[in-house]
């Protein structure tokens, strides 16, 4: 048709479709959503956090509702790189969507390592590195907390990588732009934010956490406006694109984002509530656009006025 | 496994606490399997957010190409809460059938079905299923238990299935006063079955899965976790492994039953 509008957005060297992804940890290594969701659709799959070995991951109890959103300590649990490449990553070259993987160390050493092996696999078309995990060397404080910490273990990654390289940041931060401008410096093509932030619920008749980690990560509607003053903050600050992630249940949220600077989003706990989320708000951004008389995506992207 | 927003045709009190509501659903769940759940959703709002998992309670041919899902659930908590004042004509998201259900039994000798409490909710559909082949019907047994008499749920649907119940109650109020897991072993020991499905309270599916090892039957569990997505996508519903410590099993994937050797108990 001619007059659908031209979705497409490049993030840092990756053409993508359309700016509709979805957020690591919440679409699995998406054939889990195959029977939901025109997986063929999506601007990106970026799938479940990525590390050398397997990973088992926090005991349950995991998650915990909290008022529109929820917490999760589900501790990274993966197959491991080894596995992910056999088992998992042909469904996904099946499809015509760019693979993006998600990954993390508990080293910047392992990081590394990682980066470097996935660089000789066909079928990864970016890397995203979440530096939001604690680095055992610096007594476990995360990585994405020290703009020396987030610098080094991005610089060491680019070193193994060609692939566009997307550093994904922490909210835990009193002033998330020192962290952007550090990882811009180390070589990023582009930034995702926000993770999830630090939370912590109790259960009162037993008197304890209600998730056995203590700690967990809150996502969901309950963290959108966080996530768009950081991405604001952030789009102001870098001149790299920039991935809105936080709270993204409609087309409207995403449009949010994009309209602050965001060049795409990604979907995360909407995934859960309503699993063909993506096709919705693609669909929302579409008839925006069309609405709008915008002919691309990019003519709205960081329109907004203050 | 569909995403379908289904219209409540039936919804009604079975005790206190306890509703049964009946959606009309797609065909395919004609073919779900005792055991297998489903995640519900109101769909306007967001308090809960996260659907809600429930057992595939019954499930009736309708027409052609419709079936009758049923769900028999407890109000304990808001989405419960929200669910119970849901009325015919209104509707619900719906994503199922999903899951591991029930194994067929084996090709012969006695089978227990266990519940305690709402663990009934499966065992009905379990039964049904089971009762579909006349000659088995008499090898089935059933063990209902509950705190109270109002706990012990659907007694009335196994009866007009024709099997056999035993009831237990913590308090007396309705059959032996006792844990049902009493009378189970207790059957055991006189005659052998060669399969005992069971669900209900945790300390109650210890013990069951206990006579795994004891007796060496085989028992099937059907477990409960907090679950997020219901697709194994979210890692919330990990189970301890209990052959390989380093890994756990995911209760939406390959649960909600397992094999009680395969799963440590919590
Ligand atoms: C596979 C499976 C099948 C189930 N089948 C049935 C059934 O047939 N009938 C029935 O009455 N209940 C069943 N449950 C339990 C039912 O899901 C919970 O009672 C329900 O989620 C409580 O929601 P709430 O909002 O009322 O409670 P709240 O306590 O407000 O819920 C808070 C959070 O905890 C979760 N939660 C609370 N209790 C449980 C529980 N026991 N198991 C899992 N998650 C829980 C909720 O989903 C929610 O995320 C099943 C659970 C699972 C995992
Ligand atoms: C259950 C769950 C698991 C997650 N796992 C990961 C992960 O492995 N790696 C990662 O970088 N982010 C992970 N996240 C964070 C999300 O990708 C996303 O940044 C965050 O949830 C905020 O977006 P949302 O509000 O749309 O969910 C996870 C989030 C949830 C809810
Ligand atoms: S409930 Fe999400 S993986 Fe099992």
């Amino acid at each position: 048709m001619n007059d659908s509008p031209d979705l497409r957005v490049d993030i840092g060297g990756l053409v993508l479709k359309n700016p509709v992804m979805t957020a690591s940890g919440t679409f699995g290594y998406g054939r889990e959503f195959a029977e939901l969701v025109d997986l063929q659709r999506l601007g990106a799959v970026v799938v479940k956090g990525l590390s050398l070995q397997p990973s088992m991951g926090n005991p349950p109890p995991r998650i915990a509702e909290t008022a529109c959103g929820m917490l999760n300590a589900i501790g990274l649990e993966n197959v491991g790189v080894e596995a992910f490449v056999r088992e998992k990553l042909p469904f996904l070259e099946t499809l015509s969507v760019p693979v993006i993987v998600n990954i993390y160390g508990k080293t910047v050493e392992e990081y590394a390592e990682l980066a470097g092996r996935l660089d000789s696999v066909e079928g990864v078309s970016a890397v995203e590195v979440n530096i939001s995990c604690p680095n055992v060397k610096a007594g476990g404080v995360a990585f994405g907390v020290d703009p020396e910490a987030a610098y080094t273990v991005v610089r060491e990654v680019r070193l193994r990588t060609a692939r566009p390289l997307i550093v994904k940041l922490s909210p835990n931060v009193s002033d998330v732009t020192k962290i952007a401008e550090k990882a811009v410096d180390a070589g990023a093509d582009a930034l995702s934010l926000i993770n999830t932030i630090t939370g912590m619920a109790v259960d009162v008749e037993r008197r304890r956490p209600k998730l056995a980690n203590v700690t967990g990560g809150l996502s969901g509607p309950a963290v959108k406006p966080v996530a768009l003053r950081m991405v604001w903050e952030v789009v102001k600050t870098v001149n790299v694109p920039v991935i809105g992630i936080g709270g993204i249940m409609t087309a409207e949220d995403a449009l949010e984002f994009l309209i602050t600077g965001a060049a795409a989003v990604e979907v995360g706990t909407a995934n859960f509530v309503n699993p063909g989320a993506t096709m919705d708000i693609l669909d929302g951004i579409e008839a925006y656009l069309v609405k709008h008389g915008i002919e691309k995506v990019t003519d709205l992207i960081g329109t907004l006025e203050i | 496994m569909i995403d379908e927003r289904m219209e409540i045709i039936g919804a009604e009190p079975v005790s206190t606490d306890c509703y049964r509501m009946t959606l009309q659903a797609h065909i395919g769940y004609a073919d779900a399997r005792p055991g297998q759940f489903v995640m519900v959703r109101i769909p306007d709002g967001l308090t809960p957010l996260l659907r809600r998992p429930f057992s595939i309670h019954r499930s009736r041919r309708l027409s052609a190409s419709r079936t009758a899902l049923e769900i028999l659930y407890r109000v304990v908590g808001k989405g419960t809460r929200r669910l119970a004042g849901c009325r015919p004509g209104d509707r619900l998201d719906v994503l199922g059938p999903l899951g591991r259900g029930f194994s067929d039994p084996p090709a012969s000798g006695p089978l227990f079905l266990a519940a305690g409490g709402m663990g009934v909710a499966p065992m009905v559909f379990l039964a049904d299923r089971l009762c579909r082949d006349e000659k088995r019907r008499r090898d089935i047994r059933v063990f209902l238990g509950g705190r109270t008499a109002e706990e012990l749920l659907c007694r009335d649907r196994f009866e007009e299935l024709g099997l056999p119940v035993v009831l237990t109650t913590d308090d007396g109020s309705d059959g032996d006063q006792c844990l049902v897991t009493y009378p189970i072993e207790e059957q055991i020991r006189l005659i052998p079955p060669t399969m005992i499905y069971a669900c209900g309270p945790p300390g109650m599916l210890s013990c069951i899965a206990g006579f795994a090892d004891t007796y060496g039957i085989r028992v099937e569990v059907s477990i409960e976790t907090l679950m997020a997505c219901g697709l194994g996508a979210c890692l919330a519903c990990a189970v301890a492994d209990r052959r390989d410590r380093q890994r756990y099993r995911h209760a939406c994937l390959h649960g909600p039953v397992f094999d009680a050797r395969e799963i440590l108990l919590p």
